[in-house]
């Protein structure tokens, strides 16, 4: 039997927090955004971190395959990462003229990342996602922008939807949306709006959250990939999520064509705040054009760390690894949640994986799941895509399994 | 922005709809239509059609209007909420004998149904009038949802996202009510669901009048546990966007 956590410390943080920020915890990793059910279930404040685990702020100890949501990619606090940002802010951080550890930055990217030739810096994956939009109207001298339903691209106002609180009808009324795989549909799209489609924006493949994830169909990405080069329209690939848990030379490379414009930023530099777009030399001079920067932009630990980190991926062939070590997880799970009549689906690359329980489409009966597995200290979330780290060890993955059987049983004999 | 074909929408089965629950809740409302039948139908041109039925006591919201007592036609949605909002001044088509039952008994059941949902603070001490008032507001509120995610364009769009099935809305074990999405239209059935697909539920009458009124966060109340979302949470979100626009309307 394992220890069933309490969280009084957390709940007591939050009545502070309440008081003085906007829902306490705004955003994704809060406990709305978060679909934290119960919330009873969940810690709300960490303490500390380290490889793949974090401690909360009472003492309970998660092995954690969110991740930051994506930025642990090597495992916290990464010793190799961590050095080498030590060193570069004994020399210099945040100052008026960047260091060269941009350059630097920017050579390493463009070696690894398959359809680069050139590399921007910016802070958060929105910043990136938003500046691809900007270099793709640029460059086009059009407006609309293609989506495929599901999306997350940040958190502008052109990423939102015409319902979201703060965002205008006209702050969107540039956007086409579509099914994902439809690629009939995108084709019909390109002639409904012959020269007007700026660009094309998707994610590799649709991990959106309530549903199981999907891979592209075969010749999806071709197909897509062709219609935007006949009418001259940029393919902007949004890696921020899936970007070198797949491959090292981007999601596209992975599943076979080649983007304009690729945006990454979670794994990046293995929690350092740095994100980058990368794209091909016909693009360059319009990415110069914009009017486009920010006060930490250009600061050199992030890029220090940034060049640690994809040097120690590369070292490690961290996507085959985390891919190896997803799918050990996902046969665990599988295993556990069938010995209880469960029938439990995960979809997407493993090393990014969604969990889902298919016996109950309401999916309350997933949420009783979940909320069993935090209580015993396995931090999986109800309905977002989980994320795999080079620290998980068998151990890790073997207790994993076993705090999930347990709450599978839990859950069975509750419904019994 | 509001649109006035929606307001129209949300005044007939929303506010007049309420006088129903009104007449149930308060008996010095049942009292004034105690020895009544009388029907009132309102058509609005470009909006709803429907009859308020008036019977020993209670009131009844009917669709279409039939053979009626009293006939309420208007050229407009806008004329329609102007009689509501009380800058226009309704000219019956039919029931001229009956219209002392308008000026009478029907103006006094919605000078007490605006008492209701428009509270002063003194009347809220009242725990029989606060209970009641937030009962009111709770049956407003969840019909204007699904009033606003079949008529407002925003409203479309969030209910265009919102997957088939019931969502739950409920203060505690006290009071619910089932938001009904199939395909992408939404009907508020005022009784508390057996089955659900999603839920969201107030802890108790004092937390969701203070929500209603804008004095607490729901957000924070979710993190604090005080309203509790599960299953198809997408659709509670949802149906959370359109209720962000509820206040937009009633406000």
């Amino acid at each position: 039997m394992f220890k069933i956590n309490d969280y009084t410390k957390s709940r007591e943080a939050f009545l502070r927090a309440e008081k003085v920020i906007p829902s306490g915890i705004y955003g994704h990793q809060g406990p709305t955004e978060g679909c934290y059910v119960p919330v009873e279930a969940f810690p709300l404040f960490s303490e500390r971190a380290q490889g793949s685990y974090f401690w909360d702020v009472d003492g309970n100890r998660f092995i954690d395959y969110m991740c930051g949501y994506g930025p642990n990619i090597l495992g916290y606090n990464d010793p190799d990462v961590d050095a080498a940002a030590a060193a570069q802010r004994k020399l210099e951080d945040c100052v008026t003229i960047p260091g060269t550890k941009m350059i630097e930055f920017a050579e390493l990217l463009v070696d690894t990342v398959h359809s680069a030739d050139w590399a921007f810096f910016a802070k958060n994956g929105n910043d990136v996602t938003t500046m691809a939009v900007m270099v793709s109207r640029a460059y086009t001298h059009r407006k609309k922008i293609v989506f495929f339903k599901g999306y997350y691209h940040g958190i502008s106002p052109w990423t939102q939807k015409i319902d979201y609180a703060g965002v205008t009808p006209e702050d969107v009324s540039n956007n086409i949306y579509l099914d994902w795989n439809d690629a009939d549909a995108l084709a019909r799209t390109f002639d409904e709006n012959k020269g007007q489609i700026a660009a094309v924006i998707a994610q590799p493949y649709m991990h959106n959250n309530f549903m199981d994830n999907t891979l592209p169909e075969k010749d999806f990405w071709q197909k897509a990939r062709k219609l935007c080069t006949e009418n001259d329209t940029v393919l902007i690939i949004d890696d921020v999520r899936a970007g070198f848990r797949l491959d090292l030379a981007g999601s596209d490379h992975y599943f076979g064509f080649e983007a304009d414009l690729i945006c990454f930023c979670k794994a990046l530099a293995n929690g350092y705040n740095v994100s980058a777009l990368c794209g091909k030399n016909f693009l360059k001079n319009a990415a110069s054009s914009l009017s486009y920067t920010g006060s930490y932009w250009l600061s050199s630990v992030p890029f220090a760390a940034g060049i640690a980190c994809l040097n120690k991926l590369k070292a490690l062939n961290c996507p085959q690894l985390l891919i190896e070590k997803g799918t050990r997880l996902k046969e665990g799970l599988i295993a556990a949640a069938a010995k209880y009549g469960f029938d439990l689906r995960v979809t997407g690359v493993p090393s990014l994986f969604y969990l889902r329980i298919a016996d109950d489409p309401s999916l309350m009966l997933h949420q009783e799941w979940i909320a069993e597995c935090v209580k015993r200290g396995v931090f999986f979330t109800n309905h977002h895509n989980h994320f795999i780290n080079a620290s998980l060890t068998d151990e890790d993955i073997a207790e994993t399994v076993a705090v999930a059987e347990e709450a599978f049983s839990v859950v069975r004999d509750r419904h019994s | 922005m509001k649109d006035e074909k929606t307001l129209a929408f949300i005044n007939f089965y929303a506010i007049l709809g309420a006088l129903s629950e009104l007449c149930r809740l308060d008996k010095g409302a049942a009292a004034l239509i105690a020895d009544k039948r009388i029907s009132v139908g309102i058509s609005v041109k470009d909006g709803p059609c429907g009859t308020l039925l008036f019977e020993k006591g209670e009131c009844r919201v009917l669709q279409g209007v039939g053979s009626v007592n009293i006939r309420l036609p208007f050229s407009s949605c806008a004329k329609f909420n102007g009689m509501i909002d009380g800058t226009v001044t309704p000219i019956p088509s039919k029931g001229f004998t009956k219209i002392s039952f308008l000026t009478k008994q029907f103006t006094m059941l919605t000078d007490m149904l605006t008492r209701y949902l428009r509270p002063r603070e003194e009347d809220l001490a009242d725990p029989d009038f606060f209970r009641i008032s937030t009962y009111l507001t709770f049956y407003v509120v969840s019909e204007a949802i699904s009033q606003i995610g079949n008529h407002d364009a925003i409203g479309k769009a969030s209910a265009s996202y919102i997957v088939d099935g019931t969502a739950k809305l409920a203060i505690g074990e006290e009071l619910g009510a089932a938001v009904v999405a199939k395909d992408h239209c939404l009907t508020t059935v005022h009784a508390m669901p057996d089955r659900f697909f999603s839920y969201m539920i107030f802890e108790d009458l004092a937390l969701a009048n203070d929500l209603f009124a804008g004095r607490v966060n729901s957000v924070a109340c979710v993190g604090m546990g005080r309203i509790r979302i599960g299953g198809m949470i997408s659709q509670v979100d949802n149906i959370n966007r359109i209720l962000d626009r509820v206040s937009l309307y009633l406000a």
